[in-house]
């Protein structure tokens, strides 16, 4: 196409297209712009397609898009926080969550819908993988097609601590969980979760989940993936008076949910089971007063080296619980204590960090396509990158 | 037109910095299969908004519009007005097929001064209409307790569409009690 575009082009200059050419050059060599050579440009070579480094950046960060306009076109995008350049993305079908990135960085999952004619005809459910490098399908697991969906959530499909076992929440509206065995790379079964949602992993062979009456449901693999337990705990939110979200983060054996409210609620884990840890508040009075409280989609994030967490702001009544901020306030989770607030430089409904040294926090949200980039450390305002996508959902770093 | 433009166009309640895309559970009520059980419901946001006896000029201006987000029957919904795509308040647009699974809320109609249980089923099988989007989200709670979260796609519940969510409807399925 090149060659033949260059061949082209002179047939179709006229005799005063030519003659003006030749006078600009003129000009741009008399003025110094441009220097005579007899070199030319090589030609370029064809079916030239880039491929990314077979090491991950820790900065990297994938923006999921629903599509919400569009739903049969999901697709995910990957994005270099250091430079923000756009590195390539997936297309990955009806609904889409996330992807969801192996421990060794050398394979990329992706729970995955289709139809067999656009919208219609046969569901086929799969977890997609994919080659890191080329961002190209390599092979693909069919699952049950109970696929949740929803609006995305971290939690709609996780890995085991060990990165062995995909765990995919389904709703149909029965609840169910999906486990894939990333090993073999086949489905390893389905586990009943009745009134239970969403799927946080406690170990390599355990995970919970959150149950609509305040409880959690516990539960333990054996090394084919099937339930060998599964226990209720005690409840451990109140879902009526101030219901914590199912946007929970995690740090070591801690996970960490929000309410409405904000409070925060450790949910510490050991091999005896699941326990509660102290409830702190994320605001004080006076925040209160002036009704600031937690928001957004993916509200909340973790980031374990400087144990801190970072929470989406905003001010406003009861049911905004949803709404995006222009604050990320950050604490230290050892002190339970507010030490930053971080004013954001658009809207923010998603955060995520980089789980570095030197880490990167991340904002986008839903009803923008920009992604904003900070130092995680200092707050400080790095970079804006725009045109990502069309309705960004939750974002996912290595 | 995008689902942002339109967003923009049609919602008049600061709803644009709602992140939900479905509302359909925003008052308190139950699972609606096949609209065989009605629970009674308390009176959602809607419902508070025009009394009876309540002056007119308190109403919005598409309070009697169903192709407005502040029609009286939306006081619960989130997604794409299906009056804007081809069906109406409570008829699914051609080609596509209304969910069994759905929720429902309680409006307050300010015109007859009464309250009426509105069950807002999906209309499934097609892509996002992309009109009318329409967020009014309240008393919504989190996935773990379905039959109050706005986050779920109802079209989940459609047998034979199946998850391709296109439009919501709002019917009137009984006074409320």
């Amino acid at each position: 196409m090149n060659a033949s575009v260059r061949n082209a082009a002179p047939r179709r200059l006229t005799g005063a297209g030519l003659a003006l050419g030749r006078g600009l050059a003129a000009g741009l060599l008399a003025l110094g712009l441009i220097q005579p050579s007899a070199a030319v440009l090589p030609n370029d070579p064809m079916a030239s397609v880039q491929a990314l480094p077979a090491t991950i950046s820790p900065h990297w960060v994938w923006v999921n898009d629903i599509v919400f306009s569009h739903m049969a076109n999901g697709k995910a995008m990957l994005v270099d926080g250091d430079n923000g350049r756009f590195l390539g993305e997936l297309d990955v079908g009806f609904g889409s969550m996330h992807v969801v990135l192996s421990l060794d960085g050398k394979v990329i999952f992706s729970p995955e819908t289709y139809f067999s004619r656009g919208t219609r005809g046969d569901r086929t459910d799969v977890v997609t993988l994919y080659d890191p490098v080329h961002l190209a399908p390599i092979g693909e697991i069919v699952i049950p097609p109970k696929r949740s969906s929803n609006m995305p959530m971290m939690a709609n499909a996780t890995l085991t601590d060990d990165g062995r076992f995909l765990l995919i929440y389904n709703f149909t509206p029965a609840q169910s969980i999906s486990v894939v065995d990333t090993r073999s790379r086949t489905f390893a079964g389905e586990i009943d979760t009745p009134g239970c949602a969403l799927t946080y992993p406690t170990g390599a062979r355990s995970f919970f989940s959150v149950c609509a009456d305040g409880t959690l449901l516990d539960v333990r693999l054996d090394e084919s993936g099937h339930a060998t337990s599964q226990q209720r705990t005690a409840q451990m939110f109140q879902v009526q008076r101030d219901p914590v979200t199912e946007k929970a983060v995690r740090v070591r054996d801690t996970w960490y949910f929000v309410s409405y409210d904000g409070m925060l609620y450790p949910i510490n884990i050991s091999k005896s089971g699941l326990t509660p840890g102290p409830t702190w508040s994320l605001l004080s009075a006076a925040d209160t007063a002036q009704k600031w409280r937690p928001g957004g989609l993916q509200q909340l994030a973790a980031q374990a080296g400087l144990n801190r967490l970072y929470s989406i702001m905003h001010q406003g009544p009861r049911d905004t619980h949803k709404d995006p901020g222009k604050e990320v306030w950050v604490y230290d989770l050892a002190r339970h204590a507010r030490i930053q607030k971080i004013a954001m430089k658009n809207d923010s409904g998603s955060i995520q960090v980089t789980h570095d040294a030197h880490p990167l926090l991340f904002s986008a949200f839903i009803e923008s396509n920009i992604l904003d980039v900070y130092d995680a450390s200092s707050g400080a305002y790095l970079r804006s990158v725009k045109d990502i996508g069309t309705t960004p959902t939750v974002l996912v770093t290595p | 037109m995008s689902w942002l433009d339109t967003l923009a166009e049609t919602s008049a309640r600061s709803m644009a910095k709602r992140t939900s895309r479905r509302s359909l559970l925003a008052s308190l009520g139950a699972l609606l299969v096949g609209a065989t059980a009605l629970p009674l419901l308390p009176v959602a946001r809607g419902a508070q908004t025009g009394k009876p006896g309540g002056t007119k000029a308190a109403q919005p201006a598409g309070i009697n519009d169903p192709t407005s987000c502040d029609y009286w029957r939306h006081c619960a919904i989130d997604g794409y007005l299906c009056g804007c795509c081809g069906g109406s308040q409570s008829a699914c647009p051609p080609g596509t097929e209304m969910s069994a699974v759905t929720w429902v809320g309680t409006c307050h109609n300010p015109l007859e001064g009464k309250d009426y249980v509105v069950s807002y089923n999906d209309c499934c099988g097609k892509t996002s209409c992309g009109r009318c989007f329409c967020n009014r989200n309240e008393r919504d709670t989190p996935l773990y307790i379905p039959f109050q979260s706005n986050d779920y796609n109802w079209c989940s519940g459609s047998s034979k569409a199946n998850v391709p969510y296109h439009c919501s409807t709002a019917r009137i399925v009984s006074l409320a009690k």
